[in-house]
């Protein structure tokens, strides 16, 4: 009898260890980010709402390709329009090149005209680590039920022309489509492309 | 020259009306921008029809600036050129010299520092009219970074004359610079393993260098499959080369090639000489590589495990419950002592092969565990405490009638017949769970890394050498009749033989502290207490049967509740340690800041880890020769699950701790200390890491 308990818990065990890399599928690791107005959003308070976070720095070209073509603003708004949140969150450490007050954080937002849900500092670099956050924009989908669907690149050409938007591949809002059709990513993970987050 | 949309766009337009309006443009074969320097030449003053003009774009950066290789890594963005060229002329890739290893915070960059020369090959068509000069123009785009980035191209253009085949062309520049930076055809054969979580490539080949290597580390051709900032390690079996890849976002699809380059640096007398080998690794399967410390065979391991068994008889979690077995043989089974010895045999030998089965299928299924790993569950302790105090108990006399869940031990220990001595076998296997023996360590670290046949013979011998004592007793009584005749003196040893039995539920509540801190340990405590009770009252003479089950399942039951409750009390925040917590992110950023790093991997539960530590690693000569030499101290903390750690040992073909690693300064792998330390052997250790 003994014995038997010892082995369901030992099947127990395995089944609770998963890997400790970030995996398309499996829960996406939880965090708790402070936004640009002191308010804290935890990932798993969004539970049933499709989540988006954006890895972002201001003074990145490969950043500034996006906004100054406002084609990050545009998907930023159908995003939420569908009903998702969009969270911003900048990693860069204080003194880093991107690293922003929560005061020059809303005025970026309110002169580039973005529209995502909030925007998160994360100057210690805690929740840009926890997701392997490597380039601006390194872009993520967390599904309603809390699983990582798509991590990587906003869209297929990596440079920093702005005339290539419109050629490439779009990544982001068709992952999210099918997130929301309940329908598998077609492709979950692609290279993520900009300047390094400036841990 | 920064970036600009509409000049980019316009480009080929302008092209077009500056060559058609005259042949020669008023462009230029350089340009340079705050941070770099650019400039397209041609291998030859001239071209020659039917042959190949090697180009280069050579690029040249001010301090700390850098730009990428093809794979960038973590970030950043590989150079591009766009050619315009004469009808029919072609050009073909760019051929990257090697490139150098470019941390960025916790990140890592493949490219280029200082200078560096991109050729391309362009073939010149062989019915280019000879005479009339041509132009060459290449729009150039590349991103220079230090930590920020700045994309930026250029135009640049020169003028060719053309002279007809088989003239002699004139070398106006030495690319021999920039060929020697070519990465040159890896001296063998390559292939690739698949682990849980890394890729372990394997070259079978010598002449990777004439000095000792300094550093050696792979990088993917493109972005995906290899993990630009995770820690890679590598060694040398022999003449096989042996680096373990972790693996990044997009792993290789099954069956595919690994791509990418090998770079290998060898420290000279004053420079460092580095060379890059191109690697295109054949999949290899998933099994593992055997372990290289030490050569374990199959046969050793079978030994081992036969003379750890022998000695877990010897444990104190175990010594007990064989003792009781062997009193039982000498009062009770007389002429059939040969048969129980057998057939307990039989029971060892049965759990064994049921714990390694599980573990291999646990094991098919992708979970990487280790021996011990079942005590990094909170609940499984508890369950182990709860089962050696009621054994204790039970010896000390408390109850003696052995019913329902509590008794089973006790009934089946006692039980005359061979079911009962069968049962003993399996308590035997169940109670020994918690101990390791010396020598086991070792035989379970090989017999986890290999095929399921081994695993279960490995096992096999761990069970022959458990149960061996009381086989051998039950075939010769005669050796039974050296101990006295039964009498009031096997009372008194049962007695006795409860304390070793509490002594392991002590430290198994030690262990349990650790895990689920003050409050936790509180509950446990109340379970043990209701525990004891309800055995005490099971064993009392009271007349209502019934209601003395009742009470007696009550609390047992409610003891089996707190179990629970405890083994869901988070864990203590971390003890005080003087420490630092071990990652593979650390060790690489102590390594680059050239400092050499020792790493423990421990647990709570790990006597041999304790020992070691308390004999060899935090004595005062050992304290001082880590402080002098500058020597990192970093410890793995394994007592409650982490994977991590589990993947880190199984890299050193451990399946548990303890494990000891010193890792030299700026890169290379690890030396595997031995699993008993002495202070001499960690002092000797510490001592070599400067005179490599």
């Amino acid at each position: 009898m003994l014995i038997k308990s010892a082995l369901t818990t030992l099947l127990f065990i395995v089944a609770t260890t998963a890997g400790a890399a970030l995996r398309i599928g499996e829960p996406a690791p939880e965090f708790t980010g402070i936004d640009t107005r002191g308010n804290s959003h935890t990932l798993s308070d969004f539970r049933g709402t499709p989540v988006i976070l954006e890895w972002t720095n201001h003074d990145c070209p490969y950043v500034r390709k996006h906004y100054n073509s406002g084609n990050m603003q545009q998907q930023q708004r159908t995003a939420t329009e569908k009903g998702a949140v969009w969270l911003s969150i900048i990693s860069s450490a204080p003194g880093k090149q991107g690293h922003v007050t929560p005061t020059q954080a809303d005025a970026l937002t309110l002169q580039r005209k973005a529209a995502p849900s909030a925007v998160i500092l994360d100057e210690n670099g805690d929740i840009g680590r926890l997701y392997g956050a490597k380039t601006t924009p390194h872009m993520y989908i967390i599904d309603a039920e809390g699983k990582l669907a798509y991590m990587g690149g906003i869209d297929s050409i990596a440079s920093s022309n702005p005339a290539d938007i419109s050629k490439a591949t779009q990544y982001v809002l068709p992952a999210l489509t099918q997130v929301m059709d309940g329908k598998p990513v077609a492709s979950g993970v692609t290279r993520p492309y900009g300047c390094s987050v400036k841990y | 020259m920064t970036h600009s949309e509409n000049l980019l766009s316009k480009l080929p337009a302008l092209l077009l009306l500056l060559f058609t309006m005259s042949g020669v443009a008023p462009a230029s074969d350089s340009a340079r921008t705050e941070q770099v320097r650019i400039s397209l030449l041609p291998e030859h003053a001239v071209a020659v029809p039917g042959t190949t003009l090697w180009m280069g774009l050579h690029f040249e950066l001010i301090p700390h600036w850098h730009v990428y290789w093809r794979n960038p890594g973590d970030s950043g963005e590989a150079p591009r050129v766009d050619w315009q060229l004469p009808d029919e002329w072609q050009a073909g890739d760019i051929q990257w010299p090697t490139p150098q290893r470019i941390p960025v915070g916790p990140l890592v960059n493949y490219g280029y520092e200082g200078s560096v020369t991109l050729l391309v090959p362009v073939t010149v068509p062989a019915g280019q009219r000879a005479g009339k000069p041509v132009g060459i123009a290449a729009d150039v785009s590349w991103l220079v970074c230090r930590e920020e980035c700045i994309p930026q191209d250029a135009r640049l253009e020169i003028t060719l004359p053309v002279m007809s085949a088989g003239a002699d062309p004139v070398t106006t520049n030495s690319f021999d610079t920039a060929r020697a930076q070519w990465p040159v055809a890896a001296p063998g054969d390559a292939g690739y393993l698949r682990e849980p979580d890394a890729l372990t490539l394997r070259v079978d080949a010598t002449g990777w260098a004439d000095a000792p290597i300094s550093s050696l580390w792979f990088a993917a051709n493109d972005w995906g499959p290899i993990a630009p900032s995770r820690l890679q390690a590598w060694r040398f079996d022999g003449d096989v080369l042996l680096a373990t890849l972790p693996v990044g976002e997009a792993p290789l699809a099954s069956g595919a090639m690994l791509d990418g380059l090998l770079v290998v640096s060898e420290a000279e007398s004053d420079a460092t000489l580095t060379r890059g080998f191109k690697i295109s690794a054949t999949p290899l399967g998933s099994a593992p590589i055997p372990a290289n410390e030490p050569r374990v065979t199959l046969a050793l391991a079978f030994g081992l495990a036969l003379l750890g068994g022998l000695l877990l008889n010897l444990m104190p979690c175990v010594l007990p419950v064989l003792s009781i077995k062997v009193l039982a043989l000498v009062q009770h089974a007389g002429d059939r002592s040969a048969q129980h010895g057998l057939v307990f045999g039989a029971g060892v030998l049965a759990s064994m092969l049921a714990l390694a089965g599980l573990l291999i299928a646990l094991r098919a299924g992708g979970a990487s565990l280790g021996w011990g790993f079942q005590l990094q569950e909170p609940w499984v302790v508890i369950a182990l405490l709860y089962l050696m105090l009621a054994l204790g108990l039970n010896l000390s006399g408390v109850f003696s009638i052995g019913a329902g869940l509590a008794g089973v031990g006790q009934t089946l220990t006692e039980q005359k017949g061979l079911r009962g001595t069968f049962a003993t076998g399996v308590l035997a296997v169940v109670v020994a769970t918690p101990c390791t023996a010396p020598f086991m360590g070792t035989a379970l670290g090989f017999a986890l890394a290999r095929p399921p046949l081994e695993t279960l013979l490995v096992f096999t011998a761990l069970g022959v050498g458990l149960a061996l004592p009381v086989i051998l007793l039950g075939i010769w009584p005669r050796w039974i009749g050296l101990l006295p005749a039964p009498g009031p003196w096997m009372e008194r040893l049962r007695n006795a033989l409860a304390f070793p039995l509490y002594a392991t539920a002590a430290w198994l509540l030690w262990v349990l502290s650790q895990q689920v801190g003050p409050s936790g340990l509180g509950i446990a405590l109340a379970g043990s207490v209701l525990l004891a009770f309800g055995l005490w009252w099971l064993g009392q003479p009271l007349r209502h049967r019934a209601m003395r089950h009742v009470l007696a399942g009550t609390l047992i039951v409610a003891s089996l509740a707190l179990m629970v409750a405890a083994g869901h009390n988070t864990p203590n925040p971390s003890v005080a340690n003087a420490a630092e917590t071990w990652s593979r992110e650390r060790v690489a950023a102590l390594q680059q800041d050239n400092r050499a790093v020792l790493v423990n991997f421990t647990a709570a539960w790990c006597i041999t880890c304790k020992v070691n530590e308390q004999v060899a690693l935090t004595t005062g000569a050992v304290r001082q020769a880590l402080d002098e030499r500058g020597v990192a101290y970093l410890k793995g903390d394994w007592t409650l699950r982490d994977p991590a750690i589990t993947q880190e040992l199984q890299r050193y073909g451990r399946s548990g701790v303890p494990l000891y690693l010193l890792y030299p300064r700026g890169q290379g792998s690890p030396e595997v200390l031995p699993q008993l330390l002495t202070e001499g052997l960690v002092l000797d250790a510490l001592s070599r890491i400067d005179k490599i």
